[in-house]
């Protein structure tokens, strides 16, 4: 009796730990199919698009006037976006979490409205607002600076457009972080800035650099402001998404996947270093 | 991250905090300091700002260089630079009002530059360049499967069920409106099973055409480029954009209806812009070069058709552009000003037609 009692137990058991495997094991499948399905594959369908036919295609799409201009131009303006939303984004983020003032909980709703709008609406307000027939794009042209159509309406419309990515990564970490650490350094006499360099920003740091890199592959990527905003200059502010655009639509679908290719190349490569390099700083720290 | 960015950043603070400033400063009326200040003194070397519609971008390609040698070598060694963009030629349009710099513009149709013109930036009449100040041409036809299996003839073949038309949507593209003048004109022409002068009857070959459009795409390309990759079964389209397809190794085959519309893409110097930026005579020695027969040539080994409606519409078979046998222009239905607003304004005959095929 006792000893069928704890057979049953036991099969019990084994199929509940075969349940629990199972489970686990389902679980992951369908995690890793949904990624592979909706990212891997088609990323692959471009890749071998692009080289089925060997260097050729990339070769031929870097000859195409402004090509290479292009993908320089989209990884500069790309890097400067990071970098200015990297600054602002964790301004803002700190604001809205460490101070309290009336608009605040509306400032917060504000950050999101850039993913709410079509991008390509994002374009159209900005050369209504600084375009060369608006006062403001008139001042500014009577100072020598051109803000649309040229290179900086660029950055500005990857700014706009990105601007909640490093927000959005930095508050959670600043609404965990414990404000006694903050105080017990000011009570022992450090400064604002002093407290925010040594307590906050280790803290936030990692947030801070996962949102710029965010910030930094979705302006690769970005289409719609910028082909309103930038005029779309051969050699001069043609932008790399605009470019393969351009390669698609004249019948050059192997070309512009070739193009496509290595904007993925750099994204995947920057999500990967910077992930050994925040990992490398994490294990470095006491 | 540090604070300290690129030079970039440090240009864009500055400007922002200008911005500030302005806001703070300057109430609503601006300081007239638009235009060109003083006599006009041409740069030593000259900038044309260029802006057109996207399928021509590899035309220019060769029809720019040739035009900055011929320059070099009249003007002693002067080099002329061509800022070029390439984009949608409503969105072009829309640009160049918005303050783009464009000299100088090639669109897809005379609409277009019209709206430049009524933004006041064109202040000429650039209908009285040679051509009509058309540069290049082409015809509506259909792009079917290999072999046709419809047996699609004429607009009226695409009336029947089961046919799947793509075609690009009027009031998106500036471009899709070339499809239905075409099937409008011939219709009032006496083709496509209408009775010539027809109106009513012009009317119904549009619903049922547009009973059977399967996609309203973004543009004339966006069209066939979903053709190609299998969906439909005849995209309306043009001569010149099959001839691509083809060019690219695609089994693109075209259909000549009888009676089909003369497409003509315009350029123009836009004057206003080319003054202030003292580059007229440029502009306009490059305008001219296009009605070049050197230039002309060109255009035809691209895939387009002449710009003279006689020559148009005898084609050159050797070549594979076959005969037209009833080949019109937009001027034959009374022009663009005329059959926009009886076809594509608010109430317009297709306007109305393609909200009840839809709705």
């Amino acid at each position: 009796m006792a000893s069928a009692a704890h057979a049953v137990e036991r099969r019990w058991s084994l199929s509940s730990r075969t349940a629990a495997r199972l489970r686990h094991w389902s679980l992951r499948t369908a995690a890793v199919a949904y990624l592979l399905l909706m990212i891997a594959l088609p990323a692959a369908v471009v890749i071998h698009k692009g080289f089925a036919r060997g260097l050729g295609d990339l070769r031929a799409a870097l000859a195409y006037p402004g090509a290479t201009g292009a993908i320089w131009l989209t990884l500069a303006t790309s890097t400067a976006a990071a970098a200015i939303n990297a600054v602002f984004g964790t301004l803002i983020a700190f604001v809205l979490v460490r101070f309290r003032f009336p608009g605040r909980r509306l400032l917060g709703a504000l950050v999101d409205l850039p993913l709410a709008i079509p991008t390509l609406v994002t374009g159209v307000m900005l050369v209504a607002l600084y375009g060369p027939n608006s006062p403001i794009g008139r001042t500014l042209e009577g100072v020598g600076i051109q803000v649309v159509f040229a290179q900086l309406g660029i950055l500005l419309a990857l700014l706009v457009v990105t601007l909640p990515f490093v927000v959005r990564a930095v508050q959670p970490v600043l609404l965990e972080l414990d404000p006694v650490e903050e105080e017990a350094a000011r009570t022992l006499g450090a400064s604002g800035w002093t407290t925010f360099r040594r307590i906050v920003l280790p803290a936030i740091r990692p947030a801070i650099a996962a949102g710029a890199l965010l910030v930094f592959a979705r302006s690769l990527g970005e289409f719609g402001s910028v082909v309103i905003v930038s005029g779309n200059i051969t050699g001069r502010t043609l932008t790399a998404p605009v470019l393969i655009f351009q390669l698609a639509s004249q019948f050059k679908p192997e070309q512009a996947a070739a193009v496509a290719s290595v904007l993925f190349a750099i994204s995947f490569g920057t999500v990967l270093i910077t992930t050994r390099l925040t990992r490398a700083r994490k294990a470095e720290a006491p | 991250m540090r604070p300290h960015a690129s030079p970039s950043a440090s240009r864009l603070i500055v400007s922002l905090a200008a911005l500030a400033l302005l806001a703070a400063s300057c109430g609503g009326s601006s300081s007239g300091a638009g235009g060109s200040n003083g006599p006009c003194t041409p740069a030593q070397t000259p900038v044309v700002n260029f802006a057109a519609y996207s399928t021509p971008r590899e035309v220019y390609g060769k029809v720019i260089p040739a035009f900055q040698a011929m320059w070099k070598e009249q003007h002693g060694g002067q080099s002329v630079i061509f800022q070029e963009s390439y984009a949608g030629s409503t969105t072009q349009a829309q640009n160049v009002i918005a303050g783009y710099p464009a000299d100088v513009v090639a669109l897809s149709l005379a609409p277009d530059v019209d709206a430049i013109k009524d933004a006041g930036l064109i202040t000429h009449d650039w209908t009285e360049a040679p051509d009509g100040g058309m540069v290049s041409t082409s015809v509506v036809v259909f792009d079917v499967r290999p072999g046709n299996p419809l047996g699609i003839r004429d607009f009226d073949d695409l009336t029947r069920p089961g046919v799947q038309i793509l075609t690009p949507d009027p009031a998106q593209s500036g471009g899709a409106r070339w499809n239905i003048v075409a099937a409008w004109g011939a219709a009032l022409r006496g083709h496509a099973g209408v009775r010539k002068g027809d109106e009513a009857g012009a009317a119904d070959l549009l619903r049922g055409i547009f009973a059977n459009v399967l996609t309203l795409d973004k543009s004339a390309r966006d069209s066939i480029q979903s053709f190609e990759s299998g969906n439909g079964n005849v995209a309306i389209t043009y001569e010149n954009e099959i001839r691509t397809a083809q060019e690219a190794g695609l089994p693109d085959e075209a259909v000549y209806p009888p009676s089909t519309v003369l497409i003509q893409n315009p350029v123009a110097v836009v004057d206003r812009n080319a003054e202030a930026h003292c580059v007229l005579d440029v502009a306009n020695a490059f305008v001219d070069f296009l009605h070049t027969p050197e230039v002309k040539q060109m255009f035809l080994e691209a895939g387009y058709r002449s710009t003279d409606l006689a020559l148009a519409k005898k084609g050159d078979p050797k070549l594979g552009y076959p005969p037209i046998k009833d080949l019109f222009t937009v001027e034959d239905l009374g022009g663009w000003p005329a059959v926009d607003g009886k076809l594509f304004g608010s109430d317009g005959i297709a306007t109305k037609a393609l909200a009840e095929a839809q709705g």
